[in-house]
């Protein structure tokens, strides 16, 4: 088991990457990206795999873990979120089924094709909600120093008056 | 060199502002009311101005004292000329006031002020005993007045935010982020009033400044291919934009030099389409071997991508045959290879990974999310029509191949 989630880690980790390429993602995010498409496929794959949830709610879990890391980096390293958000979600978007599914239609196999582009549709769904849920957060508790504050105001707080200067 | 207005506690500067003459008495009264500034170098307050600003859109110099020390070393100038900033979105005439004497008005006039008003006999009726100045009686209160015009264009500050606007659209930047963008280069260039409306390949933009006429633009943009590399630079120049650190002329100039980013070398993305071929392939179910020959697949493929995007093909055509390409050459995989084994699903799935729309998906997926349906929709249709013509390609090629196969045995 663990030999096989270090074979999918890596892959993800370089498809990832590579999918950076084809954005024209500059070269210093690259890490970046597969980082979060290995974390996010890697969990996607423990929950659908190993503990055998449905595939809709495991991808809503991995692409949770996708954005929360896509939003870390995104304040460590200003950029805009898009860059790690995309190629970290590329291995969860249900390509491959909504390709099925209109496969299907082609060769005229309807049930089939409903089966799978219900599938598509709850998996998008899974998606949808791990972004929005992720992306609701405000965006200061991202900073760097937000958790630090919040302490250090709790432990100034009958202390005396804060800073007098205000830029 | 910094400025720092101070909100609390202005009383600890009041020994700083203090001149020891009369009329300090009521300064220090009104300390409250006024806008305190303090100008530090190396860790040192150097000047400090108080200002004061009245009705109609004027606003008064009340005190600015530069430490001795530091006197003649531009420290004053600096200071008057930050405050002409600083309120020039508020004020229109900046005033300052003081008594008879050369060498205060050489350094306003130097400012750029230039003569108001007099108030004659104002230190006589003031204070009823004699006030000097380096042995001079005051009697008069002389006033400058400094025209505080933004001198910015609000045309050319709405184009430039237009501009930055369409690169961000243009090359997969969100509907919030190009509309966040927009609006931060405007009100960093002192225009408060912008209403922004965007679409997945539109954006309509309307700025009103002061009394000034409205300006409206709308601008097309049509849709096209991800650079995100185009987005994270827009996006560190809008940060550097709402610091104040780039002027007008200079966000222009860098625009230009961002809209001319070339993509990835065609080398460089080739390999990469085809390393995630092999790569997601291999996750979705291909076997080792089927994710290696989806390599190769994958870079074939986006040669014809590459070779499509040249020659402006539409996007029907160069997913059809991308669809086709991709199963044709599947097919001959197997064939050639004699592998009966192989499956063609995981080669094929594997294969189109480069062509699914993965940025205008999730895109769109975020601005449902943001209840921008519009948008959205549109964004997905697309999404969802790419699937479609590249379903035809490989449906086509696949049933093509069974009707000769059937002929052939």
């Amino acid at each position: 088991m663990i030999e096989e989630l270090l074979i999918n880690g890596i892959c993800a980790f370089i498809g990832s990457s590579a999918f950076g390429i084809l954005f024209n993602i500059p070269k210093r995010y690259y890490v970046g990206c597969g980082i979060t498409g290995a974390a996010g496929w890697c969990i996607y794959l423990v929950l659908d795999k190993y503990i055998g949830v449905s595939t809709s709610i495991s991808s809503f879990f991995g692409t949770l873990v996708v954005v929360l890391i896509a939003r870390m980096l995104t304040v460590r390293m200003k950029c805009p979120i898009t860059i790690f958000l995309v190629p970290g979600v590329i291995p969860m978007v249900p390509g491959a089924i909504l390709y099925h599914t209109i496969y299907y239609l082609v060769v005229n196999e309807l049930g089939m094709a409903a089966t799978k582009g219900l599938e598509a549709v709850k998996v998008s769904f899974g998606i949808v909600l791990g972004i929005a849920i992720i992306l609701s957060i405000p965006r200061d508790v991202f900073q760097k120093g937000y958790w630090k504050q919040w302490k250090y105001h709790r432990k100034k707080k009958d202390k005396t008056k804060s800073n007098k200067i205000i830029i | 060199m910094r400025i720092q207005q101070v909100i609390e506690d202005k009383e600890q500067y009041l020994d700083f502002l203090k001149f020891n003459e009369p009329g300090d008495e009521e300064f220090e009264n009104k300390l409250d009311t006024f806008d305190l500034f303090l100008l530090t170098d190396d860790g040192v307050i150097k000047t400090a101005c108080a200002v004061c600003v009245c009705r109609n859109k004027k606003c008064e110099i009340k005190r600015i004292v530069t430490i001795e020390e530091a006197r003649k070393q531009g420290y004053g100038k600096y200071m008057v000329d930050y405050i002409c900033e600083h309120y020039s979105d508020r004020c229109n005439e900046l005033y300052v006031g003081f008594g008879n004497c050369g060498k205060i008005l050489g350094f306003f006039e130097k400012c750029g002020f230039i003569n108001s008003h007099i108030l004659a006999g104002y230190f006589l009726k003031k204070y009823k005993e004699p006030v000097y100045d380096n042995g001079i009686q005051l009697t008069d209160m002389v006033y400058l007045k400094r025209r505080l015009e933004s001198d910015i264009d609000i045309k050319k500050v709405v184009d430039v935010a237009l501009e930055a606007g369409r690169i961000l659209l243009k090359n997969g930047g969100e509907i919030f982020r190009v509309e966040e963008t927009m609006t931060h280069i405007c009100n960093r260039f002192h225009i408060d009033e912008v209403d922004i409306f965007t679409l997945s390949h539109a954006i309509f933009v309307t700025a009103k400044s002061g009394e000034e006429e409205v300006y409206t633009k709308v601008k097309n943009v049509p849709l096209s291919g991800t650079h995100l590399g185009i987005v994270a630079e827009v996006n560190a120049l809008s940060r550097a934009i709402s610091s104040g650190r780039v002027s007008l002329e200079e966000a222009q100039r860098r625009l230009k030099e961002i809209d001319k980013m070339e993509p990835m070398r065609p080398i460089a993305q080739i390999l990469g389409a085809g390393a995630s071929s092999g790569c997601l392939g291999y996750l979705l179910g291909a076997s080792a071997k089927e994710s290696v020959i989806a390599f190769f697949i994958g870079c074939i493929l986006f040669c014809w991508i590459l070779f499509a995007k040249k020659c402006h093909v539409t996007k029907i055509v160069s997913n059809i045959v991308g669809g086709a390409i991709i199963t044709g050459l599947a097919l001959t995989a197997r064939e050639i290879s004699g592998i009966m084994s192989l499956q063609l699903n995981g080669m094929i799935v594997g294969a189109l990974m480069p062509l699914v729309p993965g940025m205008a998906f999730v895109n769109s997926i975020r601005e449902i999310a943001d209840s921008d349906f519009l948008s959205g929709t549109v964004r997905m249709i697309d999404t969802l029509l790419v699937f479609v013509y590249i379903a035809i390609g490989v449906g086509l090629t696949l049933s093509i191949y069974h009707t000769l196969g059937g002929i052939v045995s």
